[in-house]
């Protein structure tokens, strides 16, 4: 039953396009075969009622597995001795012994949580919440590894991602001073100088949305807070300058000549 | 509701002395069931799948903006662990099917060395051949004490398996290649812990107690032969496996989750610096971020820079091992308290090798 909710759930991003919010495209190739492997089987399971095994009197030891899936119930016992068995419905009920009922009731209550947040909520991208959270632009050298290829390469295609690697190996002010950046992403303060700057950030993501980075190009934009909220995706178009205030951390600063307010893309991460 | 199992019970009380029904009987059983049951039961597993399918689809869009950023940011990150693991759980159940049912009777046993250390040797590498992530191996160690292998030799292969793997190892490698001898370490280390854990359990007096009553039961009667085809006994095993593995991933998803959007990781951070808080800091960082194996090396290469090479290890080995949704998986096997034992002893192996490397590095 559980496992029917992450199946529907995953095969419904997939076919929506939107596993990508979740996990790597790299291996969502993966979790689909499996969760094709696993509706086949799910539903086998509950065209061929559980066996008479070792699992009959398992129920007896302790509490029985509560879940609905099909589970050795009173009516698998019944059978064993040669009674009718029960209506097929009986799988949806564990026995209430005390204790079991404890345990159907957690169930409940997984099954009903999984259910609200694996298939009612619509899918969401991370907040700038998390992005707080973790420390942009940190010495991930995870995206480092391709950042040498990048000194040089055609800027115009560049990502957020690509910038960010490029900025944060401390290139010469002087050779990118005027350079054209054009970039959409979300916007986040700077915790250094949240007045003027804010970063325009996206997520890398290398596995699953847990392990998911924020990187993001510092714009300079004196005020910016009045007009723009956090979380507020913009597509941002303008040159990169030195840091009028001077800082450290981002000697070089995007200095907008456009600035809009976009919809959140359908590929909100980068990979 | 209370009906059947009061019935059932007394009926259980009329016959003790009952002999264990043979397997001619259970597949009489099953000859005689009515050829519509299993119609009935198709029509509901489909009705089950259509049933989720049109809550997802007619799921209102606007419910989302209801929730604050963190709370909307917890169901993101719960979500994506679910999505992440379940594959590998559907993985790992699959394999522990073609252990328990598709290899013959024995087979493992047979093929195993005897001496007791060679043999937990030859399981901890077993991961080599089954590059499965850690989530997978707890059904497939199920399996496994199901066909025979003592509760120690298992967790042998539960805890080296997600390190000795070729996955693992290779992205390991990407992320530090030789450099402090991370990687070396992190092998080595991940080895030794589990044969050591392996080794203490071996020499516990009455090792089945170390398991939790209902899976016990299981392994008391996994030597029945039940008479039934093949592909029968997996799809039955199928369903029994998910059954005891899914509130349990869900569950531990939920923990990791709520911890990744609770605990400020700056605290952790700022540990990082020194020789001694900065292992304890990234175990402790291990233990909630509950992240895959496989990937594992690429995530804390994040705070390289930050942290000693020796935290770093001991992340890497404390990690795949122990985090908070492999301690709910585990859970469906082993007691809680043999849960702590285990964390308590690889803890501490993971801290004291950590601190070694600090120290020679």
């Amino acid at each position: 039953m559980l496992a029917l909710v992450g199946i529907v759930a995953t095969v419904w991003l997939a076919l929506t396009d939107q596993l990508g919010l979740y996990i790597n495209p790299a291996s969502s190739w993966f979790a689909i075969l499996m969760a094709i492997i696993g509706a086949v089987f799910v539903v086998a399971a509950f065209a061929w009622p559980p066996l008479d095994d070792e699992h009959a009197s398992e129920s007896d030891v302790s509490t029985p597995t509560p879940t609905p899936t099909p589970t050795p119930t009173p009516h698998a016992r019944a059978r064993v001795r040669g009674t009718r068995p029960e209506p097929v419905h009986e799988h949806e009920h564990a026995p209430s012994a005390p204790p079991g009922r404890i345990r159907t009731a957690q169930t409940a209550v997984i099954v009903v949580g999984a259910t609200l947040a694996l298939l009612v909520l619509p899918p969401a991208t991370l907040t700038s919440a998390v992005a707080s959270q973790r420390s942009i632009n940190s010495e991930a050298s995870a995206i480092d590894r391709d950042g040498a290829a990048l000194v040089g390469g055609d800027t115009s295609s560049f990502t957020v991602k690509d910038w960010a690697v490029l900025l944060r190996q401390n290139p010469d002010v002087d050779t990118y001073t005027g350079t054209p950046v054009d970039v959409s992403g979300f916007v986040l303060a700077s915790t250094e100088d949240s007045e003027n700057v804010f970063y325009i950030t996206r997520f890398v993501v290398t596995h699953c949305a847990i392990d998911a980075q924020p990187v993001g190009v510092p714009v300079y934009l004196p005020g910016w807070e009045e007009e723009y909220d956090a979380d507020q995706w913009v597509e941002a178009s303008g040159a990169l300058t030195a840091n009028p205030a001077g800082s450290a951390t981002d000697p070089l600063v995007l200095v907008p000549d456009e600035l809009d307010r976009i919809e959140e893309p359908s590929d909100p991460y980068v990979f | 509701m209370s009906r059947p199992q009061l019935r059932d019970a007394r009926r259980d009380q009329r016959s003790p002395a009952r002999p264990h029904t043979s397997g001619r009987q259970h597949h009489h059983g099953a000859i005689e069931r009515p050829r519509g049951r299993a119609g009935l039961g198709l029509a509901l597993g489909l009705g089950l799948v259509l049933f989720f399918v049109g809550i997802r689809v007619f799921a209102p869009e606007a419910l989302g903006d209801l929730l604050s950023n963190t709370v909307q940011d917890f169901f993101t990150l719960s979500i994506s662990v679910i999505i992440e693991s379940l594959p590998f759980v559907f993985l790992g159940i699959l394999l522990s099917i073609g252990v328990q049912v598709w290899l013959p009777d024995g087979f493992l046993l047979r093929h195993l060395p005897k001496n007791a250390v060679v043999r937990r040797v030859t399981l901890s590498l077993l991961g080599v051949l089954l590059p499965v992530c850690e989530c997978g191996n707890v059904p497939l160690t199920r399996g496994l004490i199901l066909r025979g292998l003592t509760v120690g030799e298992s967790m042998t292969f539960l805890l080296a398996a997600p390190i000795l793997n070729p996955v693992t190892i290779i992205t390991t490698y990407q992320a530090f290649g030789w450099s402090d001898g991370i990687l070396v370490s992190r092998i080595l280390g991940g080895f030794v812990i589990a044969n050591l854990i392996g080794w203490i359990y071996s020499r516990h007096p009455s090792p089945m107690s170390l398991l939790t009553p209902k899976f016990q039961a299981s392994c008391a009667h996994a030597h029945d032969e039940v008479p039934a085809s093949r592909s029968r006994r997996s799809v039955d095993m199928f369903a029994k496996e998910t059954a005891a593995m899914m509130p349990a991933l869900f569950v531990g998803s939920a923990i990791a989750g709520l911890i990744q959007v609770t605990v400020s990781r700056d605290v952790l951070l700022t540990l990082g610096q020194n020789p001694i808080l900065s292992v304890f800091a990234l175990m402790a960082l291990a233990f909630v971020v509950a992240i895959c194996s496989n990937v594992d090396a690429f995530f804390i290469l994040a705070f390289g820079s930050t942290f000693m090479p020796g935290a770093i290890v001991a992340f890497l080995v404390f990690g795949p091992m122990i985090d908070v949704k492999m301690l709910a998986l585990m859970r469906t096997t082993f007691t809680a308290k043999t849960l702590v034992q285990v964390t308590v002893v690889v803890g501490l192996a993971s801290a004291a090798l950590g601190l070694a490397v600090n120290t020679l590095a």
